[in-house]
């Protein structure tokens, strides 16, 4: 997912106005997710909302002290939405792969059985389908799951006023301690 | 978990003057967590290089406007090629670490399948750590860490 061009970034400006700038566009990408993430079938959006909170946490990590005090919660709410979203992105991931494994293990005996049941006693990867279909069930469950962790832990940001307390943040200047 | 250095920043200071001191560390960073990255009996070596290359990558583009733009391009271009071979590298080992784990917890009728797919994550592994080997060389061969110092005392020069 590419970027949303931040605009008016002055390197003679001060690093609390330009980070301001930054923060602002990416919490408005993190957001702009919603509703359309609610929809466990979305894997897009939902691993592009996981690379725009990885975006956000990086610049909060780097420059949140230069802001109000709810910066720094935030840099580990966002990253707590980012590992979840990485945990729902990682069974996305495995789940074509094992299936596509499954896939080439049963061609594979399909080409050497005869059209008897009795050869399916014989073929090479007939110990290996129990452990991957029991992996598929696993993944599967695993990412219901998560995904319900996932719409939980957003509507609990949403109750705490996340993203509004984020960016009256962004507009404080913490002072330097020199 | 790759620590990173709590980099002290002033809200008030130029935005170019903390680009260079920050991309500047982040930089040494990466570079410091090079040593036995391609050694696959300890994973975390090359977790603790990726999570770096990921930080310099984001503090690069944080700090973007901030840079002469034709060597920004090439560096940044160059960064990413080799967190993309780090996570080449890095995600079989993901696969693996969690395959192992699932297989602890299932009945031994289960097992068989799971090992022939850690098998096969364990080629693409050895792929991808081929992969790494070969752009940690192309990143020594073309200077990236000098390049990356360079981009900083580039991103001062504005600023003077």
């Amino acid at each position: 997912m590419k970027a949303r061009n931040v605009k008016g970034l002055d390197p003679e400006g001060t690093l609390g106005d330009n980070a301001e700038r930054i923060v602002r566009v990416r919490l408005d990408e993190l957001c702009s997710f919603m509703p359309k993430a609610t929809d466990p079938s979305e894997v897009v959006a939902l691993h592009d909302m996981r690379i725009a909170s990885k975006r956000l946490r990086y610049v909060l990590e780097v420059t949140g002290p230069c802001f109000g005090p709810y910066a720094a919660s935030a840099v580990k709410l966002v990253k707590d939405l980012q590992d979840l979203l990485g945990e729902i992105h990682d069974c996305d991931v495995q789940l074509p792969e094992v299936d596509a494994f499954l896939h080439e293990l049963m061609e594979e005996d399909a080409g050497v059985a005869g059209e008897s049941p009795k050869d399916l006693a014989k073929v090479p990867n007939r110990r290996a389908y129990a452990g991957l279909v029991a992996l598929q069930v696993h993944l599967r469950a695993r990412r219901r799951a998560l995904f319900e962790q996932f719409l939980e832990l957003w509507r609990d940001y949403e109750r705490k006023g996340f993203a509004a307390r984020l960016a009256f943040a962004v507009s404080e200047r913490a002072q330097s301690d020199e | 978990m790759a620590k990173q250095s709590d980099i002290t920043v002033d809200a008030f200071e130029p935005f170019a003057v903390a680009a260079a001191r920050i991309v500047r560390r982040r930089a040494e960073e990466l570079f410091e967590n090079e040593e036995g990255v391609l050694d696959t009996s300890d994973i975390e070596r090359v977790h603790d290089m990726r999570v770096a290359s990921r930080r310099l990558r984001a503090v690069l583009e944080i700090f973007a406007p901030c840079f002469p733009q034709g060597d920004y391009k090439t560096v940044l271009r160059d960064v990413k090629a080799l967190a993309d071979a780090l996570g080449e590298r890095r995600d079989p080992d993901v696969h693996i670490e969690a395959m192992e784990a699932f297989e602890r917890d299932v009945q031994a009728t289960n097992r068989p399948g799971i090992d022939a797919l850690v098998a096969r994550l364990r080629q693409r592994q050895a792929r991808g750590n081929d992969a790494l080997a070969g752009a940690l060389e192309e990143a020594r061969e073309s200077d990236l860490q000098a390049r990356l110092h360079s981009l900083c005392d580039g991103a001062l020069e504005v600023v003077e």
